[in-house]
Parts: C-alpha cells; structure tokens; sequence
C-alpha cells in the first residue's frame, strides 16, 4: 500500500489547497520539520504533550561521534521554533481526530490546562522555590529527583514558562501570592480546537524501554542499577549532581561501570526483537564522558556485536578503547546480584569460552532500547495510519517518510528507532515531501513583518537611552538596581535612563518604542539577561521603531553577575555599573549596519542522477523550481542499476523504471546524461554553473541557486579471497544480479558458475580495515538479504556467514534473525585473523570449453565461539564489497568549497543537526556521496536535501547578517594573511589593485581576518576595534 | 586601583569570551547559580579568533590586572577553526608578554563549552587567584608613561 | 544532677490580655504555682513563632509552655488560632527530630482563670520532672545523633522559608479549600506537612552538619539516622543552591561542607 503512495498523493490533492502543516511532536525531529516548512512558506502548528518543546535530546549531556553538548547545539533550533512569526507551538497539547483529504485536513487538537499564562510567565523560578510541594518525579531527570508541583522541566525550555502539575498540586495559592508576573491561572482550562492544515508531520520521538521487566537485572530493586536515561541525566551538567559522577545508592564516585548492551532491544522475550539502533554508540559515549569527568572510572560494555555503523563511528570505537581505555566483552550478561552491605552489584557472565565469570560494579547502567511511545496507538487510531507490529509507523523502503495515509508523514525514531542525524535527515524529508504536496498554496497563510523606514541619523550624536532590568529579584534581589539607574544617568551620552520589573515583558517593549520617539533616542542599551536569547527580541523592538538592529547593546547583569554574586550585593552592584558603562561606551560608537538582499536564482543544480538526484530532482520539481540534473553515466540510475531486490521483497528495478518515467515527464527537469560539471561559480541564491560531456563537447551554462551533491560511490574491487582469479568468488551485488536473472538456481549444479549448495559468505571485505577504517553499513542486511533469498529457492542449500559483528540495526534485526531460523549458520572471525580461501586440489573438471582445471574451493575460518578452525568446502564465495569514495570527490570538493571527511566523503556541515547542509551555504549533500546507507536512508537524505534546498529557493531574496568584515584599501597591503585564515573563502585577492576584497554573501563575521590583518585594515562591523576598546578602557 | 570596602586592593580582569562557547558557558553557570568572584569584566566578541593580541595588551595598558581570553574547544568552533588561529595567536603572544616582563599568569587562554557553566566559574577563580597573587599589575602602565599614547595605532 | 531532685527550668509565653492577667490573679490570689517558669510577656500568643517555640530548648529550657485566650476571646480576634496551628506543626517537628513533643505545651486560660493557671503550670512542670532533664534525655527513635545537633536541626526547619509559608497558609486552606475551590483532605494535608517537614529535616540536618565539618553523604546518613540515597538527593540540591560544596574526595566519597555558617551559632 505505502509503495504506491507518491502515485496517489499525486492525484489525491484536491482542487483546495492550504499552505498549513500540523507537526505533532516538538523533538528535534518536529522542530526541524517545522523550521524547514515555516522557512519555506508554510503555517506551522507544533503540537507537543509536554509543557515546553525539546524532545529526548534536551536529556542528552553530550551526542556521539562528536561529544557536542547537546543542549548547546539543539537551543538555536529551540529559540527559533519559539521566536518564529509562522510558527505555532501549542504545548501540553495532543490530536485527538482527523478528517478531509491530503490538502485539506481538518485536525482536532485538545490542550491540557496549563494553569499558568505562558505569555505573562517570566520563567523566574520563584513559584517553584517556594511550592510546599516538591516529591513529586521529576521525569525531565529519570525520577533521579523531584520536583515541584509547579515546574519547568529544564531552564533552557521553549515556552519559557511553568506549569502546574495539578495531579500532586494541593492548590495552597503561595505561587499566585508569589508570583510578580501575575501569570498563575486556577481556573484554566481544557480547550479544543479545530485547525484547518494541509498535511500532517508526525514526530513523537520514542519511549526509552522500562527493565523493571526484567528481574534478571535487579533494576528498581538495587539502587545503583540505572538506565542509560538516568546515567545521561547524571552526567550533564543540568543534570541533578550537575555532571559529577555519583552513583545513587550513597553519592560516591563509582570506580567500576558496568554497561548492559541489549535491554529491552534484540530480546524476543520483551517482544522487541528490533535492534534499538543508538545503544552501542551511546553506551560508548557515556562511558568515554564519564571518565571525562571522572579519570579514575574504569567502564566496561558488555555487548552482543558491536554495531557502530554510522560515519565516523568505528573510529569512535576504536578512541574509547585506546584513549579512554574502555573494556569492551563480548557477551550476554545472565544475572546482576547486589551486595548487600556496599550496594556493590555482582554481574555475572559467560567469557568467550563459556566459563561463567562473576565481577564485582559499583555502578550498572542498563542501556536501555527504544520503544514506540505509548501515544503513537491511540494517535494512528485517530488519524487512521498503520503501525508496523512493533508499534512503529509502517512505511515502504521507497517511501521512509510515508504514512499509510496520504498527506500524513512520519520522521524520526516513530518510524523506527534511530539517531539523531537520520531523525533530522528524515524530517527535512518529511518537510520537503508536505511542501511538495502543498506547493501551489506556498506563501497562502504566511505572515511576513513589515517595518516603518529607517531613521536618518546622520549629523545627529548619539542619544543612548539605557533600560536596566529588575528581573523580578532575580537582578534586583542582589543588585541595587535603582543605583544602576542613577549611574547610568551620569554616563555620557545617555539622555535617558529607567528601570522595569522585567525589561522583555510585551508592555516594555512598548515602552522602549515611546521613550524612542519622546526622548529622540539612537542608541539603547538594555541590562538585563543574556544577549545570547534576548538581543534578537529587544533588536526587533528597536527597528520596530525605526532604530537599525545594530544600534542596540546589552549588559548582561544577570547570568554573569546577580546570579553568580548572590552573596556580594555591593560588589555585584559595582559589577552592574561597570557592565553598563562598558555596554554603553559600545553603543556610542555603534553604526547602522545593512542586511545586505542577495536576490535569489529559483533553479537548482543537482549533480549525480542516482536514486538521490532523481529523488531530489522530483521533489524540488514538485515544489515548483526548475532543475537541472547532470549525471557522469549515460542513463539515469547510478547504484540502482545494480539492485534487484530489497531486504522487504520490494521490486527495485520496477521502482527504477518508475522515477525515471517521473523525471522524463517533469517539464522543470533538465537530464544532461553523459555530462559533468566543470566549473561552479558564485554563492547562494547565485551560482553560475558550466556543464560538459564527458571527454569535452560543446559546455552549458546554467544559473541556479543552490547545488544538491549527488554524487553516489563506487564498489570495493576486492583484492583478495582470490576475487577476480577464481569464477566461484563473486561480490554480493554481483550474486544478487544472478539470483536476479535466474543465472544461478541453488542446488542445480550449473555449468557456468559451478553453483551447488554451499554458499560462504564473507564480510567486511575492505571496510574496517586498513585505511578504510568505516563501516560499510549495508553488506551485513545484503548478506541477510541474499542468504535468505537463496534459502527460498533451496531450503537445502548450505549458508555460511563469516562476520565481524552482525550490524543489522534497527528492524533489518529481524530479517537477520529470520535468517538464523531458517538455518543460514554465521560464525564470526577474529579481526586478525580473517579467513582464507583456497583451492583443493581435486578431480579437474572441464570448464565450459575453456579448459580451465578448478578444484575444489575452500574455506578456512577461526570460529571464535568453537575456538578452533574450521574448513568449509565451498560451491561459491560471496565477498561483502566495501563501498568507497568516488575519486572525483576532491574535484568536486574543491570546486564547491566543501571538505570532504578522513575517508574521503564528503563531510556535512554538522554531524548531528545539520546532516544534508554543507557549511557553505546553499550546497546539500544526499545518498552514498555522503556515507554508505540503504536506500530508505538514501531517499530519506534526498527529500532532506531537497527540502533543505527549497528553503532557499522559495525566497526572493535573502539578507545577510549585517556583522562582515570591511577592507579599508588604503591600509590594504595586499598581504594574503587574511585570505588564509578565511574558513569561508570569502576573501580573495585583487591582483589589479592589490588588495583584498570581501564577498559580503561569503562572509560569516567571524572576524580573524580583522584579528590577523597586520595594517589594521579589516574592519569588522558591529565588533569594531573602536567598540571593543571603548569597552576595554571602560572597564 | 579598586579597592573593596576593607581598602584592600581589588583585581580587576577583563575576559574575551567567544559567543557561541564561552559565553553561553558563562551564561550557564549563571543559570545554575554557581557563584564566583566578581572580578571579571566580560567582553563578548564573535569567536576567540577576534581576539588580536593588541587588544589583550590594550586591556593590560588600561589597567586590567589580568586578561582571559576564552574559546569553543578544539573543533567545536563556530567558525570551523577561529579558535585553533586564537591559540595560535595566543601561544605567540604568551612569548612576547615574558619578554616584555609581564607576569606568567597574568594573560590567560581557556577552552569553556557552552555546556561548562561549572568549568568556567572554575576558571573565573583560578585566574582572579593567580592574578590576586601576582598583585596589581603594572608593567604595562609604565610603558604607556613613558611613550605617552602607546597604542594609538590600534 | 539527682533526678529526685531535678528542678525543670521552663519558659512561658503569656499573652497579655488572658493568660498574663491569669497569672496576675493567681499572684493577688496567692496562688501556689512552681517558682520553675519563667514568664515571657507578649501581647498575643500568636506573637509566638515557631523558631521562638524552639529557641527555649537550645538555651537550655526542659519545657516550653505557650498560653493564650481562649477560643473566640482573643483581642486580635485569630491570634489564638494560628498560634493552636502553629504548636502543632512544631510538635511534628520535635518528633521528626526525635525530641518528646510533651515538653511543649499549649493551653487556654482566661483573664478571670489564676486557678487555672496555676494548675496548668504545676501539671507541667510535674510532667517535665516526670520526663527529666532535656539535656540528658536521649533522643528518641533509633537515631543515633545528639541533642543540640537535633535542636540546630529543628531551629533550622522552623526558620525555612518554605515551612513558614506553607504554616502561614494552612488553616486558610483546611477552612476555605483550595484554590481551585475544593475541599482538602484533612489527611492530604496532614502529610504534605509531614513531607516538608521530613524533607527539610534532612536538608536542615545536611546544612547544620556540613558546617560543623566536611562530611561524605553516607557519614551525614549515618549521624541523620537516613538511607544515604535520601541524603544524596538533598545534598544535590543543596549544592546546586549553593548552600554547600565539595571540600575534597575521600577514598571515593565526596566531603561537602556548608558554604555558609548556617547553624554553627545555634552549636556554641
């Protein structure tokens, strides 16, 4: 059913259309679906059941492979989400019906009440200080604390607001009385209401997996038995021991760890036979960040096999074992018992020879897998979509972001468990595919904010007024704030000066608008909290009033002085004064700064016509934009040609022929098969692009205003295994295209390729090994793929898999375990000792005319549970072919200004959040050129680059950051210094005039070229030397 | 020189922090209320790598008692490698100030995340420390005496 | 001291228009009451705050008694009320820290009652005889901790800014409901106050034991008479207020001491 979607959505789409999406879930999934939308032209309304958005990543302390803080990377998406004008979050909220077609949907949406005004409430915390109430869970930390039962699950929380918790809430009024915001509601209420949208985007994330299940591991019973939820939580720094490693049983550092791999994962016994996909990575991430904190932990991961797939993540693997010194064992762990005096655990296991080994933990953390959440039954019920039968959203292998019903899509670990970056890659996907849908009513519902002209300031000095903020107590608590005022206002240049119970309340910004126009100010400076989520806001009030976003400063005189000198009120105060002096010194010498429009091309250059370009060439078409599609080979397909089948038993060629019958009939398509791109010039919104044959012709120039990076990659040619010297050792891909052809029937001795019964297959061949350090992610679902394929045609036949660790993640886990039941025999081989192939001499049998003598095949492995050799006669031997780079991925890198990882694909502009970007705007990378992946993934990542893509090429023009760096050409020496320090190749050097010039569209305001230049010529505007030294001789 | 309300002497320190790390890091051990000394002026610049050397012995010049200069940790810069340029800078700078006679420990580099609010308010004690034990400085001042505007190139 | 011989040193508070005037009339009725209490004069016994309640015990006091008017007689018309609230709520706090709620009391005599007063006080002080010196008298329960070490603690509660609101705000709600206007269970109630009080039992004695000096979380368990995990999650919070601090690591256990003096003077 879900193959044929794309058709019928197609046609479904009625003569309505409305330029809305309902996005369910406010994860990082959500939010990235809905900025992808809401930056492309489209009303978003978030739903989230909690109070505040940020999904299971805001849990998180640190993200594998790159350790980023987690919090730090996902709280942009969290401000923009929150700050957005076509953006909607409706918290502590859920679905609860559905009617009308793709196009034109109707939605129920039911909301919990709050009991506090989300608008009036500050987010100051006092009301939770001072609630009678404070045993409740606190959920946000795993119950490894309580809370009140008025509370903010974490500070950094989109909305900024709290919540009553009316379940243990006794209603003693203190929080009304308290609060100073006036924000506490007791007679909210439940509310529904209907939204009109034109598609649906669910993303509600998963449910980690509760042991206490499973008695075997004593968890709830044996204090220090934890979660790897709960361990997260213990080691971030928001966290409640704030990042110190302590076990909970009595608060001491625990020397030994001990991490459970498989709980409630790869278990049939739990009914998840699924692998949960994240563990192996996560597990090794939290013991490598515990012994960051703290060295003298000694972590041990008791595992199954090691499926660290993903980019970069073998070499992860390989750092936690040589630099942190992380023990890895390889087992199934029976039995966890404490030791009652100590609270010391006792875990017990079999060693790789089956004795039965006990080892004494301090601390045991059971990594935990990842369930369906428990809302997606009654939510799919609702909206009339299948869930597959582990509760996850059934999709097609073409179609990973498709519901059963069209015009509803899925994204992230609600389609099957996943990491981050496929949960982001997904939700771009499923973006692009809601907005392909709705293209003709982009722009409908949208709200764009139009702004009264600039004031002309020239001739006139500057007129600082400063706004210093009470914050509740939370500045005026510590800081004489009144003092500050009255400083202020002997300053130079101010004219006018006051004080607010909180400077960023809606009535303020008012405020700040009037004494604008009554005292005829130009400059503001307001002290109060963080630039870093309130500048935008108090910017935005200030051009609302005619004033440049740039004439504005801040003091930050809370996070950096009233809260952390809560016990020095006279010398926070003297802190205060100086940070408004030094804030207001800067703000005289501020200078309007321009948001340079770059007008954009509306077409799109996408090289590669594999299963990724086509994809993403049918979507960006779909969204209405021009394409021009440049493919190396003569026929569209790349990898594809070379599939048959896939792991599900869908008809690859069948879906080939498909999209190449789609992209023929797409008049905004332009195929150049046979055809490269030479030269690629200009920055987003503005590439201008050339276009040959391959082996020289006649080139095309195109214009277009973004790149989509295509490209795929190559099949290992192994080397070894007697490959290329013996007809009987073949590739995976080249079984796959005799099974496909019928040139190869188990069990009937064909004359061509002397095929009897015995299959050995071997893999890892050229991945993880060598310099090839990355797992080639595939091979082992191939192996799983074909072996139970030829086990259909022969129940006879003979299968051996000769593995490393079976990687079959997610619920490929069960195919592999299908497998197993069907008889397919996997030995594992030692990483050092791989297995050799060869031939025993034997009775020589004529082949086809040829005349070549063959004997016998065979294979010797080192059977690591058996502990012994083994030899294995071999009809055929089926070599797991690494999949590597194409070696024209440098020319292409260099062309673009991309970098390209340690192994030579291409590398993305982040790792986690920013998965199909490049660093350099306006490029997108999708399919194989990026990593090996399976083709779910593939078209995933093709629909993300696509929507990605689209938010560029759906604006008419884009403005740039004001803050850019400046060349004054009569200091230039022409030195080069700053070019090479330039990440963003925005800076080149004019041969004529001997200078250099800066690409404002290029450049990011980082300013080391105005740090590194030697004659003082490079300015960077809005960070000045002029500014910060008015600050520096402030002080 | 700035004097507590005991007339005892007072450092005062500026601190460069890069926007995206740093900053965000001070930001949260303010958040999480993890008290340090008030000593430190914080001056927020895009990334480390803005950071020129002048600039630090301008602050040295104008009578900070000591400098800090924080950046994202290697490769999480913002700007992909600011912060490795700022170290750099930094290293050579460390060269220049021994030679000029500054005390070690006066000028100071530190790698603080986002995530770090308790590092940094670490870091913020050991400097107001190291510098309260070096005393006020002064070096630098002299020079300005006796080349009148020293600095004005900047 | 001999216990046949032991002479209860007791601290009254008298409000002055009931129970100051009932002790006069005792005085010009020649009245024989003990010459053991001392009388504090205030002008309601709802002048009587909690942290006055304890603070007699701390200076060495065997008893505390707290009279007022009767009810529906108070010349400030609730004062007694709240006082009765009040009594109450610091009994549950002398029995969380161990200490035999019996040696406070609480009792109505009017203007027109010397007798009565001096029957109260002769009562009292018989049963303070009865119970022994408060310094001697080991707490009750299975703690193992000592008295002035469980009065800091008490002390310490009763000042909390949470415990006080909560005490400010308890009869409103058992007499007028709550603020969604339902009624609230008597019993619900009586256990949020039992939870706050346990809870800030435990955190006032991390803070008064972490002043005295540096302790791991399973020493403080020990001398509090609580499971270590209940102790480490009030020592979490606590540090991430600010109120205490690692002061090193010992074996593989984090000391913490109060990063103020809190408590120290109620020690001497």
């Amino acid at each position: 059913m879900t193959l044929d979607n794309r058709d019928n959505m197609d046609n479904d789409v009625g003569a309505k259309s409305v330029g809305a999406v309902l996005v369910v879930g406010g994860g990082i999934g959500g939010m990235q679906a809905a900025l992808d939308l809401a930056n492309s032209g489209f009303k978003v309304y978030m739903v989230e059941a909690k109070p505040a958005i940020g999904g299971a990543m805001a849990q998180l302390d640190k993200t594998f492979p790159t350790n980023d803080c987690s919090m730090c990377i996902m709280s942009p998406k969290l401000v923009e989400c929150g700050r957005h004008l076509n953006i909607e979050v409706i918290p502590n909220s859920e679905v609860t019906g559905l009617d009308g077609s793709p196009g034109d949907f109707t939605v129920t949406v039911k909301t919990r009440a709050r009991y506090i005004d989300p608008h009036r409430c500050t987010g100051c915390g006092l009301c939770a200080e001072h609630c009678p109430v404070s045993a409740a869970r606190d959920a946000f930390n795993a119950g490894l604390s309580s809370r009140p039962s008025v509370y903010i699950d974490y500070p950094q929380a989109v909305p900024l607001a709290y919540t009553i918790d009316r379940e243990t809430c006794i209603g003693c009024g203190l929080c009304e009385n308290i609060c100073m915001a006036g924000a506490v509601r007791y007679d909210d209420a439940a509310s529904t209401r209907e939204l009109n949208v034109g598609a649906i985007i669910l993303a509600l994330g998963f449910e980690p997996y509760d042991p206490g299940q499973m008695a075997e591991y004593g968890y709830g019973r044996y204090p220090n038995v934890v979660t790897s939820v709960e361990f997260e939580r213990i080691l971030s720094a928001s966290g409640p021991f704030e990042g110190r490693v302590l076990r909970p049983s009595d608060g001491d550092i625990p020397r030994k760890i001990a991490f459970i791999q498989c709980v409630g994962s790869r278990d049939r016994s739990c009914g998840n036979e699924y692998c949960s996909s994240v563990c192996c990575m996560y597990a090794s991430k939290e013991a490598v960040i515990a012994k960051e904190h703290a060295p003298g932990v000694e972590p041990t991961i008791f595992y199954m096999d090691m499926r660290s797939y993903g980019k970069g993540f073998d070499s992860y693997i390989e750092r936690a074992k040589s630099e942190y010194g992380v023990r890895y064992i390889r087992t199934r762990v029976a039995d966890i018992s404490e030791v009652p005096e100590t609270n010391n655990l006792i875990v017990s296991y079999e060693d790789e020879v089956g004795r039965v080994v006990t080892e004494e933990f301090d601390l045991v953390v059971l990594s935990v897998g990842l369930e369906p959440p428990k809302s997606a039954a009654g939510l799919a019920r609702a909206l009339g979509i299948e869930l597959d039968e582990y509760g996850f959203a059934r999709t097609g292998t073409f179609d990973p972001v498709e519901t059963s019903r069209p015009g509803v899509f899925v994204c992230g670990a609600m389609q099957g468990p996943k990491d981050i970056p496929e949960t982001v890659t997904q939700a771009s996907g499923a973006a692009g595919a809601a907005a392909a849908l709705l293209a003709s009513a982009r722009g409908s519902l949208v709200r764009e904010k139009t702004y009264p002209p600039e004031k002309d300031l020239r001739g006139k000095g500057p007129r600082i007024g400063v706004f210093v903020c009470h914050c509740g107590i939370n500045i005026g608590g510590v800081v004489d704030v009144p003092a500050v005022v009255e400083y202020a206002r002997t300053l130079p240049h101010v004219v006018y000066a006051e004080r607010n119970l909180y400077t960023c309340s809606q009535d303020t910004q008012k405020r700040i608008q009037e004494k604008i126009q009554e005292h005829g100010l130009t400059r503001v400076v307001v002290a109060s909290c963080t630039p870093r989520t309130h500048e935008p806001l108090f910017q935005e009030t200030i051009r609302e009033a005619g004033l440049n976003h740039y004439l504005f400063a801040m003091a930050n005189i809370r996070d950096q002085c009233s809260w952390v000198h809560m016990h020095e009120p006279e010398l926070a105060t003297e802190k205060a004064k100086d940070l408004v002096r030094m804030a207001v010194a800067r703000a005289a010498l501020l200078e309007p700064l321009e948001r340079l429009p770059i007008p954009v091309k509306h077409s799109a250059l996408i090289i590669g016509g594999g299963l990724a370009g086509m994809t993403a060439a049918l979507d960006v078409a779909r969204q209405g934009f021009e394409v021009h599609l440049v493919e190396r080979e003569g026929e569209l397909g790349g990898h594809l040609n070379r599939i048959y089948f896939t792991l599900k038993g869908e008809d690859v060629q069948e879906r080939l022929r498909d999209l190449i019958r789609r992209i023929d009939g797409e008049p905004l398509i332009h195929v150049y098969p046979g055809c490269v791109v030479t030269e690629i010039a200009g920055y987003v919104g503005n590439f201008k692009s050339k276009i040959a044959p391959v082996g020289g012709g006649i080139e095309a120039e195109v214009e277009h205003g973004v790149v989509i990076v295509a490209t795929g990659a190559g099949e290992f040619k192994p080397d070894k295994y007697l490959y290329g010297e013996d007809p009987r050792v073949i590739t995976q891909s080249e079984l796959e295209e005799l099974l496909a052809t019928g040139k190869i029937q188990p069990g009937s001795r064909a004359a061509s390729t002397g095929t009897g019964r015995t299959f050995v297959m071997i893999q890892c061949v050229g991945s993880r090994e060598g310099e090839r350090n990355y797992c080639s992610r595939i091979c082992c679902s191939e192996a799983v793929k074909n072996a139970l394929r030829l086990k259909a045609a022969d129940p006879e036949a003979n299968i051996y898999v000769l593995y490393r660790d079976i990687r079959t993640y997610g619920e490929r886990e069960v195919y592999f375990q299908r497998a197993r039941a069907a008889g397919v025999v996997f030995i594992r081989y030692p990483e050092d000792e791989p297995p050799v192939v060869e031939p025993v001499a034997g009775p020589e049998v004529e082949q086809g005319g040829k005349g070549k003598p063959v004997g016998e095949l065979r294979v010797v492995v080192r059977d690591t549970l058996l502990g012994s050799k083994v030899a294995i006669p071999a009809d055929m031997v089926v070599l797991a072919a690494a999949i590597v780079p194409n070696d024209s991925n440098r020319e292409l890198a260099q062309m673009l200004k991309v970098p390209l990882d340690d192994n030579g694909f291409f590398l993305e502009a982040h790792m986690k959040l920013r998965p199909v970007d490049f660093a350099t705007e306006g490029v997108f990378l999708a399919g194989l050129a990026h990593a090996p992946k399976s083709i779910d993934e593939t078209v995933a990542q093709a629909h993300a680059a696509a929507a990605r893509a689209c938010t560029v090429l759906s604006l008419e023009e884009i403005r740039s950051d004001g803050i850019k760096s400046e060349v004054n050409k009569a200091r230039c020496s022409g030195c080069g210094m700053c070019v090479d320090v330039c990440q963003y190749k925005a800076i080149e050097l004019d041969f004529k005039e001997r200078v250099a010039k800066i690409n404002a569209a290029l450049c990011k305001g980082c300013g080391a070229c105005a740090a590194t230049c030697r004659c003082g010529a490079i300015t960077l505007k809005g960070f000045t030397d002029e500014e910060i030294l008015a600050e520096v001789n402030a002080i | 020189m700035k004097m507590n309300q005991e007339g005892e002497w007072e450092p005062k320190i500026v601190a460069f922090l890069c926007n995206w790390c740093s900053y965000a890091g001070a930001d949260l051990a303010g958040t999480s209320r993890i008290q340090y000394p008030p000593n430190v002026r914080v001056i927020r610049v895009p990334c480390s790598g803005r950071v020129d050397p002048l600039l630090i012995l301008k602050c040295l010049q104008r009578g900070a008692d000591g400098v800090l200069v924080s950046g994202c940790h290697p490769g999480d810069c913002h700007y992909i490698a600011g912060n490795y340029l700022a170290r750099r800078k930094f290293a050579m700078l460390k060269r220049l100030i021994e030679y000029l006679g500054v005390e070690e420990g006066r000028v100071q580099f530190s790698w603080v995340s986002a995530a770090e609010g308790e590092k940094f308010a670490d870091v913020i004690k050991t400097v107001t420390r190291r510098v309260r034990e070096l005393g006020p400085a002064r070096k630098l001042v002299k020079v300005r005496e006796m080349q009148g505007g020293a600095g004005a190139s900047l | 001291m001999e216990s046949e011989t032991f002479e209860p040193k007791i601290v009254a508070f008298l409000c002055n228009w009931c129970s100051y005037a009932g002790a006069d009339l005792a005085g010009t009725s020649r009245l024989y009451y003990p010459a053991n209490v001392r009388a504090i004069r205030v002008m309601c016994s709802g002048r009587v705050d909690p942290a006055m309640m304890i603070r007699p015990f701390i200076d060495g006091a065997d008893g505390v008694l707290v009279l007022g008017c009767h009810f529906g007689d108070c010349h400030y018309l609730t004062g007694n009320y709240q006082t009765d609230q009040r009594v109450r709520i610091v009994w549950e706090v002398l029995r969380q820290v161990g200490v035999d709620p019996g040696r406070l009391h609480l009792d109505w005599v009017s203007a027109a009652e010397g007798a009565r007063f001096a029957e109260i006080v002769e009562e009292f002080c018989n049963r303070m005889r009865h119970m022994g010196p408060l310094q001697a008298s080991l707490p009750s329960g299975p703690l193992p901790y000592d008295l002035p070490l469980a009065l800091a603690i008490a002390a310490e509660i009763v000042e909390g800014e949470r415990f006080r609101w909560l005490l400010g705000r308890l009869r409103e709600l058992r007499e007028q409901g709550s603020v969604y206007g339902e009624r609230i269970d008597a019993a619900r109630l009586e256990q949020l106050v039992r939870d706050v009080i346990a809870e800030e039992y435990v955190r006032a004695g991390v803070q008064v034991l972490a002043a005295r000096e540096p302790l791991s979380v399973k020493d403080m368990a020990s001398k509090l008479g609580l499971a270590a995990r209940d102790v480490l999650k009030q020592v979490a919070y606590l540090k991430k207020r600010g109120v205490l601090d690692i002061y090193d690591v010992r074996q593989q256990s984090p000391r913490y001491q109060s990063t103020t003096r809190i408590g120290v003077d109620d020690l001497g």
